[in-house]
């Protein structure tokens, strides 16, 4: 993948500040020309002679150091698309046509203003484009982290290649201190990893064989080999980079009208000009109209309009994307104020998602061997966390055969091993199939009031025993909910566990009310119901983005987390790189900020050009203060925007 | 699909402006939202427009573009 806009910007910022400087130092001395005879009392030339010399030194100003926004600008009267080049061209030309004019009729001659004009607006311009390059230079750094080159294993020798020539299976070696080149999964040696640059994950991350690693992150101390799974655009650095460009094409709703009034502005702006022009001519005089309209032309700044919403939304997620917050539709950052009401997933999202067998409770009767080898062997089947626990702890060399496998959803597993029916499943399945449960009943109240989740192994309508299954929560969880609690949010959290173990999870990080027992395909709908609650309540959503994607989709808005790769981008309106709850606060507090610096942005915008127009057009501002005022409207938004790397996130 | 268009010569918001409004008079576009900082036109379209027609469209309003992927 290519990225060439900032070399486009490179040359924009480097082509201004050459113009900028032959400007000024055409400039300075028409500036000198004109006022200091007056300020000394000194007539060294006749009126005549003093335009004739402006004129000329004038002109490289306006045509040649103006010459692209001259280009550009009556371009627009051609095509129809007008843009500001459009004002700032018709302006500074009849401006230095008065020039040219005076000298045969006796009105006022603007040619000195004229290139102060242009001289102001490249200034101007040339600021502008440094800030907004400020303004993107954390998405900047993301396109630049990727690494260079691999050192890649082929035909058993060590060789340097260019990062676009590793093919996926590719043997890759990873010295400590050097980048990894690409995601891949670790095959031999141990290491830890920053991985701070994507997913702004702050401590090493220790990684071993059969781990996956990110491209770009840094392999701190021991040599790892891996092999490539993913390059080019499918790698998650590649994704992230997309994410985040899309984003910055993508609309809120508050840029709206700006958006609209950006649109008419221009050709708005000339009528009005031509309108100042007549008016001054009928009611006062031709120079008043020369130096009114000229002001109007200069002084109208669509650009603080139109940049104010995107400017802002490209220095959050920069901020964003440098702690591992992705912002995926700019949408989200105006519906966040809304939100009063957070809801959790539970299993991956609250608690670590990485269930641990805590305890079993055999009938009499029942070998733990044979006990561990029916339940590991149905569970090996099945992708559920919970399986995974169960398989882990079975810890078994060879596992039995299985016939007429079946996953019963949200309640559990069943299937045939010699010639025996079986299913593990929760107190749901057993009440279905009328299975008594009578002599474990006190155990699994026990086990669940401690936050367990427990399985019941039974064989037709024998039960065989009891598994709890333990989920511990994640290290930041209780302060992430503490602080959401302090902001006022109601918060709630979901899940397919029942009521007891979800109660009990809840009550330890503080979660105020709990809806368990519920089908992964149901969450949408609870949702749903939440919403619809007290004549709408905005909702968020937190969980992952494999399983819960309709459910994120349904919420208001909607935050995906995720660990390392195995993270689903596509879903969620924010999605977190780095799986922990912090990442909520700090996405909600990244939203609020860069939306109040939206409304100020387009506050200031529109307060701008009501105020400076009128005055304009009134002939109160002379054509160079208007000029000034015009270039420091549009940095002074970018500036704003700039300012919210301040805000503690 | 989701075409994204590089474009060089934009200066000012409005001129993300007029690209937008360009590109959303070629039929078969879906919507399009121009980006002055990163330069890109991003564009949903149904299948039938060329990439010929959508760099004509950015030409119409006065800019170039660079590249589309």
């Amino acid at each position: 993948m290519e990225h060439h806009y900032e070399n486009l910007e490179e040359r924009e910022i480097s082509l201004w500040k050459k113009k900028v400087f032959w400007s000024w130092a055409v400039t300075i001395p028409i500036i000198l020309l004109m006022y200091l005879p007056s300020i000394l009392g000194i007539m060294p030339f006749d009126d005549k002679t003093e335009s004739v010399i402006i004129l000329f030194i004038g002109f490289p100003v306006i045509f040649i150091f103006g010459f692209s926004t001259l280009k550009s600008g009556f371009k627009g009267f051609i095509s129809l698309y007008f843009n500001m080049d459009s004002l700032i061209a018709m302006g500074t030309v009849i401006a230095y046509l008065t020039g040219i004019a005076s000298l045969f009729f006796a009105i006022q001659n603007y040619s000195g203003i004229s290139a102060m004009i242009m001289t102001i607006f490249v200034t101007g311009k040339y600021v502008e484009s440094k800030a907004r390059g400020k303004a993107g230079q954390e998405i900047r750094k993301l396109l630049e982290l990727g690494a260079k080159k691999a050192r890649v294993l082929r035909n058993n020798k060590e060789m340097q290649i260019p990062i676009s020539e590793i093919v996926i299976g590719d043997i890759i070696v990873v010295k400590p201190g050097e980048k990894i080149p690409t995601d891949g999964i670790i095959i031999k040696g141990e290491s830890a990893v920053d991985e701070s640059m994507v997913t702004g994950e702050s401590l090493p991350i220790d990684k071993t064989k059969g781990d996956s690693v990110i491209g770009a992150t840094i392999n701190q101390d021991g040599i790892i080999y891996i092999i490539a799974a993913k390059i080019g655009k499918d790698t998650f650095l590649a994704r992230i980079i997309e994410l985040v460009e899309t984003t910055q094409s993508s609309k809120i709703p508050i840029q709206r009208l700006a958006d609209k009034i950006t649109a008419i502005f221009v050709p708005t702006v000339l009528v009005l000009s031509a309108l100042t022009f007549v008016g001054w001519f009928i009611f006062g005089n031709i120079n008043g109209a020369f130096g009114a309209s000229i002001a109007v032309l200069v002084i109208s700044c669509p650009c603080a309009l139109g940049l104010a919403t995107p400017i802002a939304l490209t220095v959050s997620s920069g901020i964003g994307a440098k702690k591992g917050i992705l912002i995926r539709k700019g949408e989200a950052i105006q519906t966040m104020k809304n939100v009063k009401v957070i809801v959790f997933d539970k299993t991956g999202t609250i608690t670590k998602g990485k269930p641990e067998v805590t305890n079993i409770e055999r009938s009499s009767g029942i070998g733990e061997r044979e006990f561990l080898e029916i339940s590991a062997s149905l569970e090996k089947l099945s992708e559920h966390p919970l399986s995974k626990a169960i398989v882990n702890y079975s810890n078994l060399k060879s596992y039995r055969s299985v016939k007429n496998f079946r996953v019963l959803r949200g309640r559990g597993i069943e299937g045939i091993i010699s010639g025996k029916k079986y299913f593990i499943g929760n107190k749901r399945l057993l009440d279905e199939r009328k299975t008594d449960i009578k002599n474990f009943e006190k155990k699994i109240d026990e086990f669940e009031s401690d936050g367990k989740t427990t399985m019941i192994l039974v064989q037709e309508k024998k039960i065989w025993g009891l598994i709890a299954v333990a989920d511990s929560i994640k290290e930041d969880s209780i302060s992430a909910l503490k602080s959401l609690h302090s902001k006022g949010y109601y918060t709630v959290m979901i899940t397919g566990d029942n009521e007891k173990t979800a109660q009990a999870i809840a009550k330890e990080v503080g979660i105020k009310k709990v809806i368990a027992n519920v089908l992964p395909e149901d969450k949408a709908e609870k949702i749903k119901e939440l919403q619809s609650k007290r004549g709408g309540t905005f909702v968020a959503f937190i969980g992952d983005g494999i399983n819960d994607a309709p459910a994120l989709k349904q919420a208001n808005v909607g935050i995906a987390l995720g660990t390392g790769t195995d993270i689903a981008i596509e879903a969620g309106d924010i999605v977190l790189t780095k799986g922990s709850l912090t990442g909520v606060v700090q996405s909600i507090n990244l939203s609020k900020a860069t939306f109040s610096k939206i409304k100020q942005n387009l506050f200031w915008a529109f307060a701008y050009n009501v105020l400076a127009i009128p005055l304009a057009v009134a002939g109160v501002l002379h054509p160079v203060f208007a000029e000034i005022a015009m270039a420091l409207s549009s940095i002074t938004v970018v500036t704003n925007a700039n300012l919210l790397r301040n805000k503690k996130i | 699909m989701i075409k994204k268009i590089l474009i060089d010569g934009m200066s000012c918001a409005s001129c993300a402006s007029n690209i937008e409004r360009s590109l959303k008079k070629i039929p078969g576009v879906i919507s399009a939202g121009v980006s002055l900082m990163t330069r890109k036109a991003i564009v949903e379209i149904n299948e039938k427009v060329s990439d010929e027609e959508l760099k004509k469209a950015v030409a119409r309003a006065g800019y170039k573009a660079v590249s589309i992927e």
